[in-house]
């Protein structure tokens, strides 16, 4: 699993924000190239996520009969 | 004493005699369920309700307090009753009744018509108040019989589809009698914690019967207050109940719920590859531009300076000058080398050039028994481990 605390949903949104800086007026050259590369680790570490993330599912014990 | 044959030994009063025959009832019959047509339904100062239960031969005196009534009642409806026996002091008996249900198809879709046209009066299933479903879902309740196969369906579907999320379970009955103030007290429960998102309230096909806890009035109007958003997975499509009408979200089936609530991992893996070639393909893009771009400065800078300033000079200078710009084309080169090998670095990143290659990859756990995803230049195909054997 990944160190991150982020939710999968919260990693993917991330992600579409620096996807879309290289559409943006920010977009700069020099910059480009790392932020190449941290998109690049982030989805890697998404794609993980989605492979390997399970659901935690927990029957209570409350009785709910009463 | 010998009386009519009959051996007397104890005697009691009327009023004695009473109280035994209450407490034999009470221990014999502390809850019994009677069936039959309901005749003389009346409901005296808003307070209490009074009818009587008959078959072709027989009819017995129903009271229930009006609060109790949560599902409309008129005179011919066929309903199940459960109640407790009472002998009255003047020798009347009658059942004081705590929970009703209507049987048959006539008189089920009679109390859900009354009970729809009421409630609609009074907004409860407005389009208004509907809230969405959240998009980042990771903390949801469910409500529903965990033995159910509904029940089955959604929570396979939910790890098929999507990982992540807790997912907390109130395990409570979805049919007969005691259900709806079960899945009540579970939406008191969730309400009152309010540490998940959504509640999903789910039950899988059954009889008209069967689903016909899903219109308790008090049932439905606890949906309808719930803070937490609501998403009803009940019964099929064909099957519309008041907790539908009340939900924030009516998903078709249990099934169709899982899917409503979750994201699917596969489309999302795809699209977080597009997303990734799209940006490589804009880098690369400005990269060639920026490079193309210096090349035509220099290029200018140069047939500039040749012109106006080397050429009219002595040879011992242009010497010299030449040897300054050779230094200036060395250091554009070694920028020039910079930026491609950036753009090569990027080509290696790309998992595409891989696939065109011919190779495939896999993703997905390494174990038999898991399902993996093959992903070739054309392809995605899943696949599951049989075996893993190590290399020698």
């Amino acid at each position: 699993m990944s160190e991150s605390k982020l939710s999968l949903n919260q990693k993917i949104e991330q992600l579409d924000n620096q996807v879309e800086w290289f559409y943006s007026d920010d977009f700069k050259l020099d910059e480009a190239t790392d932020k190449y590369k941290q998109a690049v680790t982030l989805a890697k570490e998404i794609e993980k996520d989605l492979t390997e993330l399970k659901n935690e599912i927990e029957v209570l014990s409350e009785d709910f009969s009463k | 004493m010998m009386r009519l044959g009959v051996r007397m030994t104890e005697s009691f009063t009327p009023t004695e005699f009473i109280a035994v025959v209450n407490q034999t009832l009470e221990y014999a019959y502390s809850s019994v369920v009677i069936t039959g047509e309901v005749s003389s339904f009346n409901v005296s100062k808003g307070k209490w309700v009074f009818f009587d239960l008959k078959d072709d031969e027989s009819s017995i005196s129903c009271f229930m307090a009006v609060w109790n009534l949560r599902v409309p009642l008129e005179d011919g409806m066929k309903i199940a009753v459960r109640g407790t026996p009472k002998l009255w002091k003047q020798g009347k008996c009658s059942l004081t009744v705590n929970a009703i249900k209507p049987i048959g198809e006539g008189s089920l879709k009679k109390a859900y018509e009354l009970l729809k046209k009421k409630l609609t009066a009074e907004g409860l299933f407005d389009a208004a108040k509907k809230r969405p479903m959240p998009e980042d879902l990771v903390k949801l309740g469910v409500i529903s019989s965990t033995g159910a196969a509904g029940y089955g369906d959604f929570i396979k579907i939910i790890n098929r589809r999507w990982g992540g999320m807790k997912v907390q379970v109130a395990n409570t009955q979805v049919q007969g009698m005691d259900a709806p103030d079960q899945i009540i007290r579970a939406l008191k429960y969730f309400n009152e914690r309010g540490d998940v998102q959504v509640i999903a309230i789910l039950r899988g096909g059954g009889s008209a019967d069967d689903l016909s806890c899903f219109n308790d009035e008090a049932l439905v109007r606890e949906i309808a207050a719930s803070r937490i958003p609501v998403i009803t997975g009940i019964g099929h499509d064909r099957d519309e109940s008041l907790a539908d009408l009340a939900a924030d979200v009516r998903a078709l089936t249990p099934s169709n719920a899982a899917e409503i609530l979750t994201k699917d991992r596969a489309e999302e893996k795809t699209k977080l590859n597009r997303a990734i070639e799209r940006t490589r393909q804009v880098l690369l893009q400005n990269i060639e531009s920026a490079r193309q771009e210096n090349r035509n400065k220099v290029g200018s800078v140069s047939r500039g300076l040749l012109a106006k300033y080397i050429e009219p000079m002595s040879r011992a200078n242009r010497e010299k000058i030449e040897k300054v710009l050779t230094f200036i084309r060395g250091e554009y080169e070694k920028v020039s080398t910079e930026t491609a090998h950036k753009k090569k670095l990027l080509e290696t990143l790309n998992p595409e050039k891989v696939l065109r290659q011919g190779y495939a990859i896999l993703s997905g756990k390494i174990s038999p028994g898991e399902l993996i995803k093959i992903t070739t230049l054309k392809q995605d195909i899943n696949a599951e481990i049989k075996e893993i054997h190590e290399r020698e």
